[in-house]
């Protein structure tokens, strides 16, 4: 409950915050705060120091363009991707994150921050596999990279952005055909299994819970035997906990996997 | 006689303060954040505490080393288990041997033997500082195996956790009445369940323990602001183990976030915290963080039923049953094994069959050491006994609710002395269970099945009934171990007028939210005929108001019986002298006053009046020339004690609790076949706690009880490893349910006055987990059809429909039928 | 720019001003509690989950043990203290009283912080959505119900 000794600063750039960052190995980023301060709490990481990303101007809004296209930044709260018009675009977006824990959590906690952790039970990581959006990465000298989500996550709690770097936005593009499944602890509870699916240039549909990463499925079509196939094929073997068995934990996704697609196949 | 009411929420206007409504005088300090609660105490230069705890489930201790720990800065101290050993004696152990042997010392002492378990305490400036501290100590472990599973704890190659009771059985005894073995013969049907589970889990009252503990040099005496909630019975057991006597240990409490039985054994700890301020020369604060408290406080009790045998009547009387309980008590017997007899304050649930046999067994293993636990130990059984009903109608093809009102003790034959000797006081429970189905529109329940399978959903209706068995008589106690000297039951009431007419009120209790502030204002005012808002009662607990027993506190569901009963037994007192003075000052006999307004006076001539404030005033402060032999104080303290004999030892026979509130509880369900995953779609509670003095005060304890219950049969369990990991140590893993979790609930009240108290009330609160009785056989009904899975186990989380869904035969193979 | 393990906080918590030189690592609620001396907000968990931490910053609300005490500086922040009027309850604490939505009261100043932010978002809400504005704030005493009637006394 009590956290460790900690260093702190608040930035007022990006480029400020990413000096801090490489000036100190042991230094990371502090977003909403939602999971990091609870890690932290359980002295299972103790950064030493804590670099604020709260109130950088260059870090937040959701932009859309005509095309379409959804740049949402890091920083951007769950709350405010469900009060945004922009982010109503791709409607998905605000569903899920009007599912995630509860209304505290989502007036601190941000998009960039569930998508860094990567903790497997995080919805948006296979939500953005899903809908095949771009992760911006900024380095020294404000550098920027784009990573397409299939390669931005690594394993638990790893991604694509390395010391020293930060994710400052997320690109999603246009679509409609979306859907999310899932089976969670309570309701609107940490996810058991999870399901997203995307359908527009063919058929997305990325798994959450079952692997150190989301697994990400091209079925033949969104129809129940491609996807049974799909998710077949993928030979899951995912963790067993107190919630599920291994077993469990399969047949759900493949379960959650045809929900995901045929909403997502009504809406495209 | 039994009478349906509708639960009132508003106050209706009529004569007398009882069977009203009345908003709580507790709730204007709680709404502003007023409260005290044992973290908001604070001293000047007071040292936090924090524990270092066991990282294993089962292992050595082989060294200590504080010293790099006390080097730091602002660490004030710490405390070992070898100091522990030197400076306390083992706490008084409750069983008789084998589990009378064990030593158990407020920090572990040479073993560790579950993970969380105390080992060091570290005291320093502030918080974080001991937090930090407490990294530099260094024990030095040599783990052993572990046992988690109580089936398991007796093998000849268990590993032991206590030497000294020569192995992990801390407790047998067969309980026996009727003719079981005629029952048997006799039966059409035997019904045979190879094994039922309740399952580990606790209520999480939202405030963990904790403690503020200053020591008085001078005179030895530790002031102890605590939320533990039975005083009396921790004054019991940390005055010997400290070598002092129970005077020099004053507990207060003030508010307490919530309790449920779980704060009952804390002593340990507490103890801890008394070494420490005297060790150390400064106030002590203990808080206990969440995970603390689940990894190791108050589990309630996990319980195996084996070789279940019924023997039933071809119309589907129940005659008769057999069962091996197994109780698994985790490493220490804090309260334990007063849960090997306190189930037989309900040894045949609701149901009027007389031939039982049950063995009980309680073993240590690695695991949190259970106590008690909302429904303590009767509820394990009433599931039990729930269980077995609906298996049995299950397997017979009965109706269950036919066969709950063919086999619930009748509203006419109350009071009903049971098999062994308890005497179940009043209640309607086939008219209980009417309302239940009513308020769930029962009838039209084949038509809402359809409607869910058209949406893919399985629907499921379950009904659990239900005992609250109050006021205990602790002569049970020795059918534990008939050593003990205890028996009977108390608590203690003052009520005094002061100078300016203040009737003040001080009760030996320890509310955490049950409101005894305003229900015992409202039976002061009736007594006095005053408003309630003229009656103050003393917030919370304190030693030195005098105002306890040796039983005092909040727990097992009493305080309308044993609380209000004493205050009702004190103001009776007050009120007669209040007459008696009346009549020397108003020159008129007793008989023609009655106490009215606030004041006594004659009834004939309201206007010759002496208020309560000249009353006080007078006694205390204008008393010359008042009669010599006048016996008037105005500060009247009286001791109630329930009318108890000692049981009989020998045949387990005797009356073991006052008063037998009761709920029936009917839950809908639907559950997705595909996932088992389910949701409560419709739920309702149905509770009689005989006179009810604040309805919306013992409504608001049924809800609770319900979500709790709800909870449990859902989500909530404190699940090991087998290493001993306590898998669930927080609430991110042990879900507890939230508003959103929450079904539609339709309450509905009968009250069968008990003819046993004086007030006609039972005590409640603890609601014996109607709830997961209820959910357990709305699973099992979803299913039927779908496999006609059995369901065994207390505990029905998603993963487990899902299994009964995919391999009903699995559970089914649990039962036979001969 | 530097990264320091101290730093002088400044806030205002229902109105009033604070100065404190305040430890990095201390959480808001710590801050609040020990600090401040405000302890009406209360610590049930040590996951964020239960809720009783919950308090109004900048008109927002959150959970006070997953924001550090130095993340508020400069911040108003609003607690269960400030809601009545010199001792007398605004008309939500009425409302819980009058429907029995507490009972031990240990959840009760996250709850109403919550129910505060709730109302002033959204002054009519419906059932489900006083659940959802409530999912936040676990109680173990009540179930909930006698709450969700209470904010329904409240709303328009």
């Amino acid at each position: 409950m009590l956290l460790r000794e900690v260093e702190y600063a608040k930035p007022s750039s990006v480029s400020e915050a990413l000096d801090l960052l490489a000036a100190n190995d042991g230094a990371r980023a502090l977003a909403g705060g939602q999971t990091l301060l609870n890690v932290m709490k359980a002295r299972a990481a103790s950064p030493d120091a804590l670099i604020d990303l709260n109130g950088l101007e260059e870090l937040a809004g959701i932009e859309l363009a005509a095309d379409g296209t959804l740049t949402i930044g890091a920083m951007t709260t769950y709350a405010e991707v469900i009060g945004s018009a922009e982010a109503k675009a791709r409607p998905i977006l605000g569903e899920v994150c009007a599912t995630i824990a509860d209304v505290q959590v989502r007036n601190r906690g941000t998009i960039g921050g569930n998508i860094c952790s990567n903790d497997p039970t995080n919805h948006l990581p296979p939500l953005m596999a899903a809908v095949g959006a771009r992760m911006t990465i900024a380095g020294a000298n404000v550098m920027e990279r784009e990573v397409a989500a299939e390669e931005f996550f690594l394993g638990v709690y790893l991604t694509a952005v390395g010391p020293g770097e930060l994710l400052t936005r997320i690109t999603i593009p246009a679509g409609k055909g979306d859907g999310f499944a899932a089976v969670t602890l309570g309701a609107d509870g940490t996810c058991i299994v999870s399901a997203a699916a995307s359908v527009g240039d063919g058929v997305r549909v990325a798994l959450g819970c079952v692997d150190a990463v989301p697994v990400v499925l091209q079925p033949e079509s969104a129809e129940e035997d491609a996807v049974r196939a799909a998710v077949a094929g993928a030979g899951l073997q995912p963790p067993a906990d107190v919630h599920a068995s291994s077993e469990y934990r399969a047949h759900l996704a493949e379960v959650l996997a045809v929900r995901a697609a045929r909403q997502a196949a009504e809406r495209a | 006689m039994s009478t349906t009411v509708a639960p009132e929420k508003v106050a209706v206007p009529q004569k007398g303060w009882a069977g009203r409504s009345v908003p709580r005088k507790e709730d204007k300090r709680l709404v502003q954040g007023d409260g005290v609660f044992v973290d908001d105490v604070k001293r000047h230069g007071m040292g936090y505490l924090h524990f270092v705890r066991s990282p294993y489930a089962h292992a050595h201790i082989a060294s200590i080393d504080v010293s790099k720990a006390e080097e730091i800065g602002g660490v004030y101290g710490t405390l070992t288990g070898e100091e522990v050993a030197a400076l306390t004696d083992p706490f008084f152990q409750i069983s008789s041997a084998p589990g009378a042997n064990i030593k158990d010392y407020a920090l572990a002492v040479g073993k560790v033997r579950y993970v969380g378990e105390p080992v060091v305490a570290v005291v320093a400036e502030t918080r974080e500082l001991a937090r930090d501290a407490s990294e530099l100590v260094e024990v030095a472990y040599e783990p052993l195996p572990a046992v988690t599973d109580a089936r398991r704890a007796q093998d000849e190659d268990a590993p032991v956790l206590h030497e000294d009771a020569g192995g992990n059985l801390m407790w047998t005894g067969v309980y026996e009445w009727g003719d079981v073995d005629g029952a048997f013969a006799e039966a059409d049907k035997v019904v045979s369940i190879s094994e039922l589970h309740f399952h580990r889990f606790n209520s999480t009252p939202l405030e963990t323990d904790g403690a503020v503990v200053e020591y008085n040099r001078g005179v030895g005496q530790w002031t102890i602001h605590c939320n533990n909630q039975f005083p009396g019975f921790a004054a019991i057991m940390m005055g010997p183990a400290i070598g002092c006597g129970l005077d020099k240990l004053r507990f207060v409490t003030q508010d307490i976030g919530g309790g449920f039985g779980n704060k009952i054994t804390s002593h340990p700890q507490l103890v801890v915290c008394c070494l420490l301020a005297r060790k150390l020369n400064r106030p002590i604060n203990w808080t206990e963080w969440r995970t603390d408290f689940h990894l190791s406080m108050s589990h309630g009790n996990e319980r195996y039923f084996r070789d279940t045998e019924v023997a039933v009547a071809e119309d589907g009387t129940l005659l008769g049953f057999r069962t091996k309980a197994l109780d698994d008590a985790g490493a220490w017997l804090r309260y334990e094994p007063l849960g090997g007899v306190i189930w037989a304050q309900v040894v045949p649930g609701m149901y009027r069959w007389r031939h039982v046999k049950l063995e009980f067994t309680q073993v240590a293993t690695n695991k949190a050491p259970v106590s008690p636990n909302r429904g303590y130990s009767r509820m394990q059984h009433l599931w039990f006994t729930e269980r077995v009903i609906d298996i049995v109608a299950h397997e017979l093809g009965l109706d269950p609710v036919e066969v709950r009102k063919r086999n619930y003790v009748r509203a006419d034959e109350m009071p009903y002395t049971t098999p062994n000797g308890c005497v179940y006081d009043s209640g309607d429970y086939a008219q209980m269970l009417d309302v239940a189905l009513g308020l769930v529109a029962y009838d039209s329940l084949e038509e809402r099945r359809r409607d869910a399978e058209r949406r893919g959903k399985l629907l499921g209706v379950g009904i659990g009934s239900t005992l609250d068995s109050g006021t205990n008589n602790f002569g049970q106690s020795r059918l534990i171990n008939p050593e003990l000297q205890f028996s009977g039951n108390n608590e203690v009431a003052t009520v005094k007028l002061d100078i300016f007419g203040e009737i003040v009120v001080t009760l030996g209790t320890t509310p955490q939210g049950q409101g005894h502030e305003t229900t015992a204002a409202q039976v002061v005012a009736d007594i006095l005929g005053c408003s309630i808002d003229d009656v103050h009662v003393r917030a919370g607990h304190d030693d030195y108001w005098n105002s306890h027993a040796g039983f005092s506190g909040t727990y097992a569901s009493q305080f309308a019986v044993t609380g209000l009963t004493a205050v009702k037994g004190a103001t009776e007192l007050l009120a007669a002298e209040i007459r008696k003075l009346g009549s020397v000052i108003l020159g008129s006999p007793e008989e023609a006053l009655e106490l009215a307004e606030g004041t006594v006076r004659i009834a004939d001539n309201p206007e010759a009046a002496l208020p309560f404030m000249a009353c006080g005033a007078i006694i205390n402060a204008n008393n010359a020339g008042l009669p010599e032999d006048l016996d008037v104080t105005l500060n009247c303290r009286y001791v109630y004690r329930p009318p108890f004999e000692m049981p009989d030892v020998e045949r387990k026979y005797g009356n073991l609790t006052l008063t037998y509130a009761a709920q029936v509880h009917v839950a809908v369900i639907e559950v997705d076949p595909e996932t088992g995953a389910y949701e409560v779609v419709d739920y309702a509670a149905v509770d009689d706690c005989g006179k009810r003095i604040n309805p919306q005060i013992v409504e608001g304890q049924v809800m609770g009880a319900t979500a709790q219950a709800i909870g449990a049969a859902m989500h909530e369990i404190f699940e090991y490893d087998e290493e001993g990991n306590l898998l669930t140590p927080n609430f991110y893993d042990y879900h507890v349910p939230h508003a959103l979790d929450m079904p539609p609930l339709r309450t509905g009240a009968i009250e069968s006055p008990s003819p046993f108290t004086e007030l006609g009330t039972k005590g409640m609160g603890e609601g014996g987990g109607a709830g997961i009785h209820a959910i357990c056989a709305a699973v099992q009904d979803a299913l039927r059809g779908h496999g006609d899975a059995v369901v065994w186990d207390s505990h029905n989380p998603y993963h487990r429909v899902w299994e009964l869904l995919q391999h009903p035969e699995k559970s089914r193979g649990r039962v036979s039928v001969s | 720019m530097e990264t320091a393990s101290s730093q002088p906080v400044s806030v205002t918590v229902n109105g009033t001003s604070y100065e404190r030189d305040v430890e990095a690592r201390k959480l808001l609620i710590h801050f609040i509690r020990d600090d401040l001396d405000l302890t009406g907000s209360h610590i049930g968990c040590d996951t964020g989950n239960c809720g009783a931490c919950s308090v109004i910053v900048n008109g927002t609300l959150v959970k006070s043990c997953m924001m550090l005490a130095v993340q508020a500086d400069g911040a108003a922040i609003e607690t269960v203290e400030g809601l009545a009027d010199n001792g007398e309850l605004n008309a939500l604490q009425r409302a819980f009283s009058e429907q029995h939505a507490l009972q031990c009261g240990y959840c009760t100043p996250g709850m109403l912080m919550s129910a505060t932010a709730l109302l002033r978002e959204n002054p009519s809400p419906s059932e489900a959505e006083i659940k959802k504005g409530l999912q936040g704030n676990i109680c173990r005493c009540t179930g909930y119900w006698n709450i969700f009637e209470a904010v329904k006394a409240v709303a328009k």
